[in-house]
């Protein structure tokens, strides 16, 4: 289980480095993109297998993302780096493409399918595959943006030379 | 860009023009409204102004008043096509800061802002397109794929990716783009399947296509929907949901080309 957790970490942030490089973040920011990919991804892993049967996986990648997005905003400071930077490469590796893909793949057998049994199973993959897909895009999204608005202070000073806690906040 | 009265502190008609050119920089590199608002706000405010914006899908209008709102410049920009650039939000949102503190004056700021460049990236076109297919690789093995399939994912990518830059270079329309690299993607993911070579063949061809996930405009759609800019929120949310639909358009095309069954 441990050797499974740091192989899934390991390909996790790798693919933060990669995907953060289409965003083109400063090159300080790559190795935070990596570690908050593998925390995040390794959190919600271990929140849906503990043991043996965890959260459900919108659930757990909605409070992942929350973490990863927590993790972003007290990063951002240290690495004078928008917080913002820091999401879109942690969260790429919990996105649902599978579910995505089966749902697509679905769709397209409804519309080859002609009997009505056929497309009534194909329909019903089409649907639980989408809405899977769907609510764990949104949990994702609503995670990870909403610590950005609770902590404005730190979200949007980031960049200043010197922070100052005691100045304006915005 | 060239203003007037390159001093401490800007005229009306040179703040405005600055703050438009600043906001359309900002915002075409992928900020989210609030930290549009923010850094704008913060410059007006060390130049003793008062700004109004207003943020459309595809323009900015921008009011500048004097400090008594006696007077007032209202500027129009139209939003240009740029790519994301992280680096170019944190430059710039760096600037406002050292505006606001009073580390730069007026003169300062206006070379520094035109001393950045078209494009702010740390990394050449050839490194990106290495790491993405790394990347989209390491995507295959965390959905359950096996090392064949790792294989045919980082080669579909870095096939895809690579015409994605070309097309992009050349001014091709995006979505136009997103068709056409998501089927040569899976396409050449395909191989797995038609060729059995690895036991994980629909993981291939189903991760093949990830890297075009728009997912910059889907998290900026809902920063703005969040604070409030519904407008522009739905606009960048259609934005995304064109592109993830193009992007499901190629893939299927390939999978019906390549006679790919699933289930």
């Amino acid at each position: 289980m441990i050797l499974r957790l740091l192989f899934n970490a390991l390909f996790a942030g790798l693919a933060a480095i990669g995907f953060a490089s289409i965003s083109r973040p400063p090159r300080r920011a790559y190795l935070f993109c990596a570690l908050i990919a593998a925390a995040g991804h390794t959190l919600r892993y271990l929140m849906m297998n503990w043991g043996g049967g965890g959260l459900h996986i919108v659930a757990a990648t909605t409070i992942a993302s929350f973490a990863v997005g927590l993790m972003a905003v007290f990063i951002a400071p240290h690495t004078k780096v928008p917080a913002e930077t820091y999401l879109f490469p942690s969260l790429l590796p919990m996105i649902p493409g599978i579910y995505a893909y089966k749902c697509f793949g679905a769709l397209m057998m409804c519309l080859s399918n002609g009997g009505e049994q056929d497309f009534n199973h194909c329909f019903y993959l089409f649907a639980s595959n989408g809405l899977t897909c769907f609510f764990i895009l949104v949990g994702m999204v609503v995670g990870a943006t909403v610590p950005i608005f609770m902590y404005k202070r730190f979200s949007f000073q980031a960049t200043r030379r010197q922070s100052s806690t005691d100045n304006e906040v915005i | 860009m060239t203003m007037e009265n390159d001093t401490q502190s800007p005229t009306l008609q040179a703040g405005s023009e600055f703050l438009s050119a600043y906001s359309e920089r900002l915002f075409s590199s992928g900020s989210t409204c609030i930290r549009l608002e923010k850094n704008v706000g913060r410059i007006a405010r060390a130049w003793g102004m008062d700004v109004d914006i207003s943020i459309l899908p595809h323009h900015l209008h921008i009011t500048v008043h004097d400090a008594g709102r006696t007077d007032a410049v209202t500027t129009v920009t139209t939003i240009q096509p740029r790519a994301v650039s992280f680096a170019t939000i944190t430059c710039l949102s760096s600037l406002s800061w050292d505006i606001a503190d009073g580390h730069v004056d007026f003169g300062e700021a206006l070379s520094r802002f035109n001393a950045l460049p078209d494009t702010v990236g740390e990394i050449g076109p050839w490194q990106e397109l290495l790491l993405v297919s790394v990347a989209n690789a390491s995507f295959c093995r965390l959905f359950g794929g096996d090392m064949i399939a790792m294989v045919i994912v980082f080669l579909a990518t870095m096939a895809g990716y690579a015409l994605k830059q070309t097309m992009l270079e050349r001014g091709c329309d995006i979505r136009v783009t997103f068709i056409a690299c998501s089927f040569i993607s899976a396409v050449l993911a395909s191989a797995d399947s038609l060729f059995s070579l690895g036991t994980t063949p629909e993981i291939a061809v189903g991760t093949s296509v990830l890297y075009l996930v728009p997912g910059i405009p889907f998290l900026n759609s809902l920063s703005d929907m969040i604070d409030g800019h519904y407008i522009c929120a739905f606009g960048r949310l259609m934005h995304a949901l064109v592109l993830t639909a193009c992007l499901s358009v190629g893939l299927l095309a390939g999978m019906i080309a390549m006679n790919i069954n699933m289930f």
